[in-house]
């Protein structure tokens, strides 16, 4: 008897469980896509389909009026080149300089731990306790509203996610090799560059990724540091604040131009992804 | 395909010092000599120097600007003493700025914990579409916060959004809630749209969590005949905590920055009621232009936040070494 009322409950409350585990992951799921859904087809929506009740949820004849107006009327193209020159070449910048930097910290535990924790510190700095003094030394430094500047500041951002992720990789990769070598006459230079760096190849990429994807969708620094010639992509949303002249597909196609590009790269680097949110902290 | 699974060898790890010296077998000269005498320091070297450079710096150079009046509309730097910072502590907006952070950031992480656990609960078995649905969950990740803010605005407004017809649908009266323009609804409209950015991490991480707790323990309590809620409390969240901590201080020391999200969503508004700190200094100092008054707020700020920074780094570094 006992036994048998011992696995009625279980299974019965596993039942449940069940249909509670869905209806929490169904209900989160919508709540994530119905917002993108909305942003995606407001972008290819004829203006009168607007401001319409019942909301129109597919447009009957979609149009691409609104990323022509987008790229070129609100200048999301050189928006978007910046970008992408911005954040491919602080990208490169972060992991060269971020990849030398682990390697020294896990290879020869440079500066101990307090150069590792001052590094990681500079993550969590609020942006806007150094924006004011950067702005003013870029302005008499001649970088304001350049790309090399907004490039430095990038690279600067993002050196501790660079070199907290490669730390914790080069710790993972076995040192044999880099000893044989070594030993075999190579300098430490040319160990590092053709032994352990093929061996960190995925991580490195993986990190870049993650370089990548922070500079592309930062707003701040660009929103301080840049007025009308290196703005980015992120800064061109301002010109639809409050909707004033209701820009709706303006925005939309901006929004789902910028966000594309970003969510398959985070695709690529989803199996990273632990990795890459805690700085290497935790595997995932 | 999974390099970073490769069994780290024993030795590896009980070998944590320095690379022996290069060989040097075939000479090489004196500056490459030079080189790998000194290559641990200029490995770290430029990275170093940026991080002087665009932040040492600048708050070296702030602190001298917070005790002088450098200000776009006076001319002159005038030593003025504590001035700046009397100006900040006297400023209501200042303090009430200050505190709708705090209300906004721990509200945002509650939330956001609350949930990421329940789904991470949720997932941490397998299903079939379990992959998928992981991909789905993320997305917002990747999106920029302007977005985010942006997107928000427009699901939100009156009276075309779609979510007040959507909620009208679900509850079968008219709904015409004034999201970004009336005090308690700005709130929420605020705390959604960090919700629906930031549960993801949470998710995240605590999934990860979740998946590296031994079988064993739950072996062991379903032989001790506990089960449910009391799993939950007695071994799931015990073996959890560590992660918690680090989920929950990561995503404060984040959520006590917003910024985006306010720009794009409420400008600060109705009136000042959506002011964060973020919000505040930048209104200060770029659109009043009164640099000094906003460095000496940033200082502020920074020192408010430095202990808690402080904790966590130290906190991350022990699970590094661990």
């Amino acid at each position: 008897m006992a036994a048998r009322s011992a696995t009625a409950g279980p299974s019965r409350w596993r039942r449940r469980g069940d249909l509670a585990r869905f209806a929490i992951i169904g209900l989160f799921i919508l709540f994530v896509i119905v917002p993108l859904y909305w942003v995606v087809i407001t972008s290819i929506k004829p203006s009168n389909d607007y401001l319409t009740v019942p909301p129109v949820w597919f447009p009957a004849e979609p149009t691409i009026v609104h990323y022509t107006a987008a790229l070129f009327s609100y200048r999301g193209l050189q928006g978007l080149v910046n970008s992408l020159i911005i954040a491919s070449v602080s990208t490169v910048l972060s992991a060269i300089l971020g990849t030398m930097m682990a390697y020294s910290l896990a290879r020869f535990n440079t500066g101990g731990q307090h150069l590792a924790f001052w590094v990681l510190s500079q993550r969590f700095l609020p942006p806007v306790a150094i924006i004011l003094p950067i702005f003013l030394l870029f302005r008499s430094w001649g970088l304001y509203d350049t790309r090399i500047g907004l490039i430095i500041a990038y690279t600067f951002m993002t050196l501790p996610i660079s070199v907290w992720m490669m730390y914790a990789y080069f710790r993972q990769l076995p040192r044999s090799l880099e000893e044989a070598a070594l030993v075999d006459g190579l300098s430490r230079w040319q160990t590092m560059w053709m032994v352990a760096v093929p061996l960190a190849a995925p991580g490195i990429a993986a990190a870049s990724v993650f370089v990548f994807i922070a500079v592309w969708t930062e707003f701040f620094f660009a929103l301080v540091l840049t007025s009308r010639h290196a703005f980015t992509l992120p800064t061109v949303f301002r010109a639809f604040l409050g909707f004033q002249g209701a820009q709706y597909g303006e925005a939309c196609a901006l929004a789902t131009t910028s966000l594309v590009p970003s969510i398959i790269l985070g695709m690529l680097v989803q199996r990273h992804l632990v990795r890459g949110l805690t700085l290497g902290a935790l595997r995932g | 395909m999974r390099p970073e699974l490769d069994p780290v060898s024993v030795t590896d790890l009980a070998t944590r010092g320095p690379l022996p010296p290069p060989a040097r077998w075939r000479g090489g000269g004196a500056l490459s000599a030079w080189v790998d005498q000194h290559f641990k320091w200029l490995m770290v070297a430029p990275a170093v120097l940026l991080i002087l450079a665009l932040s040492i710096y600048p708050l070296l150079f702030s602190l001298w600007v917070n005790f002088v009046n450098y200000d776009f509309e006076i001319p002159g730097h005038d030593f003025v003493g504590l001035q700046n910072f009397r100006q900040i502590v006297n400023d209501p907006l200042a303090w009430s700025s200050l505190i709708t952070t705090i209300f906004l950031s721990l509200a945002v992480v509650a939330i956001e914990f609350l949930l990421g656990l329940g789904l991470a609960l949720a997932m941490v078995r397998m299903f079939r579409g379990r992959g998928i649905i992981l991909s789905i969950l993320i997305i917002p990740l990747f999106i920029s916060p302007v977005i985010v803010g942006q997107s928000w605005a427009l699901f939100l407004q009156r009276p075309f959004g779609p979510a007040d017809y959507l909620l009208s649908q679900l509850l079968g009266h008219p709904v015409n809630i004034s999201w970004v323009g009336e005090v308690p609804w700005v709130y929420i409209a605020i705390v959604i749209a960090d919700v629906w950015q930031w549960t993801p991490f949470m998710f995240v991480v605590l999934l990860a969590g979740l998946a590296a707790i031994p079988a064993h323990l739950y072996e062991a309590a379903e032989l001790d005949g506990i089960s449910g809620l009391r799993v939950l409390f007695y071994v799931t969240l015990p073996q959890l905590a560590p992660i918690i901590f680090l989920a929950v201080t990561f995503r404060l020391l984040d959520a006590v920055k917003l910024f985006d999200v306010i720009f794009m969503l409420t400008g600060g508004g109705p009136g000042t009621a959506t002011y964060t700190t973020s919000f505040y200094l930048y209104q200060i100092g770029f659109q009043q232009f009164h640099l000094s008054t906003a460095t000496a707020g940033s200082w502020l700020f920074l020192i408010l936040l430095s202990v808690v920074i402080m904790v966590l780094v130290r906190r991350l570094l022990r699970a590094e070494n661990a």
